[in-house]
């Protein structure tokens, strides 16, 4: 036995006899001019690109259909046409104009554009594979799938029943590769030195691509390792399954409202099929980005409009638009600060020019009217204080009048800036609900910058400053029956969804990815050892130390 | 001729899918579609019919480009592209911000 070393892509163990592809086979086909080669490479990229949509993977199905785009681009055929002419084979002629804008793409001082050279260069090759009237390499039986490198068309198109592994001797794990076997559930180990020449004589190999290893001819060792993990694996996914339909709860049945974060109209179906029981956080700086002019209020209303169809009944939490000087916009003019995240950002805009806030609440209060929302929620970001909510209202108010809807807007607060919590029993009085931005609150409340990766150890909102100013902030809106809610990541995290939960939070909005696995670790717990482990952690010495105690509890 | 500058804002700028999603678009109409990415080489136009073409201008995150039509639907082309682009080419933008 001998094991091999190299970075973990996919997780997940199996273990089966080494392949190296076939080398494509003539399949019996004619060979094809340019033109029709082309169509049947579009075709088959098409057909894959489908069969990953049909497995739920959208994202991975798009390469293979940017790819369909590269094998049609007039530039690629113009370039293999004139080489044709001039005399060139017509496969030698599409990989060498594959290479050509490979070579052009590779000369781009961006990392992101190398990895489309590949794409550019695997295209090519499945051309020159239909000229040739070629089959594509398929696996014969079960097996890891030994290689140096392998392209994202190829691992979709190989046989997944048959594909137990994948070990490659290059490759990283943010290569489309790893990226498509992680999303197909297959363990993958990438960047493995001397793998090929190792493996070349093996009988069987073991992936784990837990662990980023490979054992060649394992043993009896491995074997139970392995046999443990397909055990423990089936429970994962029993469990997770079994909890897709269920509420977000604890063990003892205590409900937690379960949101989504949303980022445009687009990401609403997927929310909604993922289970979410409403919009935590609908973030609206999407139909403001990337314009010459401020969006009117026409504009507006109707993507806001559109998320709130979809949710029906459910709530949908709009946040104001958060904008600043991080992220500049050519219809608002700032003057340059030295830090955007404590400058002229969000609501403070509206001080000098209210009209851009003023337009957004005209367009929500609009929405609502045409969606059938009588209450639509608007939740307010970078407020400070009494002043900032009263100051919102009253746009709001105007908005509502200048609208003329029988729409009555519930107008709640983002709590992200520490003054905030401090004055929270001021806050509640006038607010319609709290949710808690931990990502800004934790920079604010700690002064680490969150773009400083430096200070990268210093962003962990499990640190006791910011537990404690949630139980405040809690404890503020209790007597007034303000509901409080996380929108920030620390609601999607397994471990900080159970300390929030023991906090007396009641609602996480997050990511609709994390849903599955917030679910498992607050179903893990009751709400009785939820409130004592939140408790113990109040009193930790830093982040990290809460953070090892509440994973020794849900590993437990 | 039709033209216009814009800044692209989407997160990865036009790479892979937004590429593609600007691609398919600029396709759909008969008029020559041309761009240059102002904040890297004004000098090279590309035809924004051509995927490779458009990658290879390596527009980024923040980037101006400009587009230029000449046809018969040029304007319509432009007003659809501009609007495509600041829909964010079906990808979001609003990820790092806030909370």
């Amino acid at each position: 036995m001998r094991t091999l070393r190299g970075v973990a892509a996919a997780p997940g163990m199996a273990a089966a006899p080494p392949a190296l592809l076939e080398p494509a086979s003539a399949s019996g086909a004619p060979h094809l001019a340019l033109d029709a080669a082309v169509t049947e490479a579009c075709r088959q990229l098409d057909r894959l690109g489908a069969r990953l949509r049909d497995r739920g993977l959208p994202d991975e199905s798009e390469i293979l259909e940017a790819q369909a785009l590269m094998a049609a681009d007039p530039e690629l055929l113009e370039a293999a046409g004139r080489r044709i002419a001039a005399g060139t084979a017509t496969d030698d002629a599409i990989v060498a104009a594959g290479e050509e804008a490979a070579a052009v793409l590779e000369g781009l001082p961006d990392e992101l554009l190398a990895a489309r050279a590949a794409d550019v260069r695997d295209v090519a090759a499945r051309i020159a594979r239909a000229v040739r009237g070629e089959a594509p390499p398929q696996l014969s039986r079960r097996s890891i799938l030994v290689a140096r490198d392998l392209t994202p068309s190829t691992t979709a198109e190989l046989d997944q029943t048959l594909l137990a592994g994948l070990a490659l001797e290059g490759g990283s794990p943010t290569a489309h590769a790893a990226i498509l076997a992680r999303a197909l559930g297959i363990p993958a180990v990438v960047g493995i030195p001397g793998l090929l020449a190792a493996a070349s004589g093996a009988a069987e190999l073991l992936v784990d691509g837990n662990a980023g290893l490979v054992m060649l001819e394992p043993g009896a060792e491995d074997r139970q390792r392995l046999a443990h993990w397909e055990t423990e694996l089936q429970g994962r996914l029993d469990a997770e399954r079994a909890l897709h339909d269920r509420p977000l709860a604890t063990a003892d049945g205590h409900r937690v409202m379960l949101g989504a974060n949303i980022g445009s109209p687009d990401d609403a179906s997927p929310a909604l099929r993922a289970g979410a029981e409403g919009v935590g956080l609908f973030r609206t700086e999407f139909v403001f980005m990337g314009r010459r002019r401020a969006p009117d209020e026409q504009t507006q209303a109707v993507a806001y409009a559109q998320v709130l169809r979809a949710f029906g009944e459910r709530p949908v939490v709009i946040r104001l638009m958060d904008i600043g000087g991080d992220k500049p916009l050519p219809f608002v003019v700032l003057d340059p600060e030295p830090n955007p995240f404590l400058g002229v950002r969000a609501i403070r805009l509206a001080e000098r020019d209210p009209e851009l806030l003023s337009t957004q609440l005209r367009a929500i209060v609009r929405a609502a009217a045409e969606a059938g929302v009588p209450r639509p929620l608007i939740m307010a970001p970078m407020v400070a204080d009494l002043a900032d909510v009263r100051r919102v209202r009253a746009l709001l108010d105007e908005a509502v009048a200048a609208v003329g809807a029988a729409v009555t807007p519930q107008l709640g607060i983002m709590v992200e800036v520490p003054s905030a919590i401090v004055v929270a029993d001021q806050l509640a009085r006038e607010v319609a609900f709290f949710s808690i931005g931990t990502n800004d609150l934790t920079q604010y409340l700690l002064a680490a910058d969150r773009t400083n990766a430096a200070l990268a150890g210093r962003q962990d909102p499990m640190h006791p400053a910011v537990l404690r100013s949630i139980a405040s902030l809690v404890a503020a809106a209790k007597p007034h029956g303000v509901p409080v809610a996380v929108c920030g990541e620390m609601g999607g995290d397994p471990a900080g969804a159970v300390i929030l939960t023991g906090l007396g939070v009641s609602e996480l909005s997050m990511g609709p990815a994390s849903f599955g696995a917030v679910k498992r670790a607050l179903a893990s717990v009751t709400l009785a050892e939820a409130q004592e482990l939140a408790k113990r952690c109040l009193d930790a010495p830093d982040a990290a130390t809460a953070r090892a105690w509440v994973n020794e509890r849900l590993a437990g | 001729m039709a033209e216009a500058t814009i800044t692209v804002l989407n997160r990865s700028g036009l790479h892979a899918r937004p590429a593609a999603t600007f691609v398919r678009t600029a396709t759909g109409f008969g008029a020559d579609v041309r761009l240059c990415n102002l904040s890297r080489d004004p000098g090279r136009m590309a035809s924004a019919k051509s995927m490779l073409a458009v990658l290879g201008l390596g527009v980024g995150h923040g980037d101006e480009i400009r587009l230029e039509a000449t046809g018969a639907d040029a304007d319509a082309a432009i007003d659809t592209l501009l609007a495509l682009i600041a829909g964010g080419l079906g990808e979001g933008m609003a990820e790092a911000t806030g909370e």
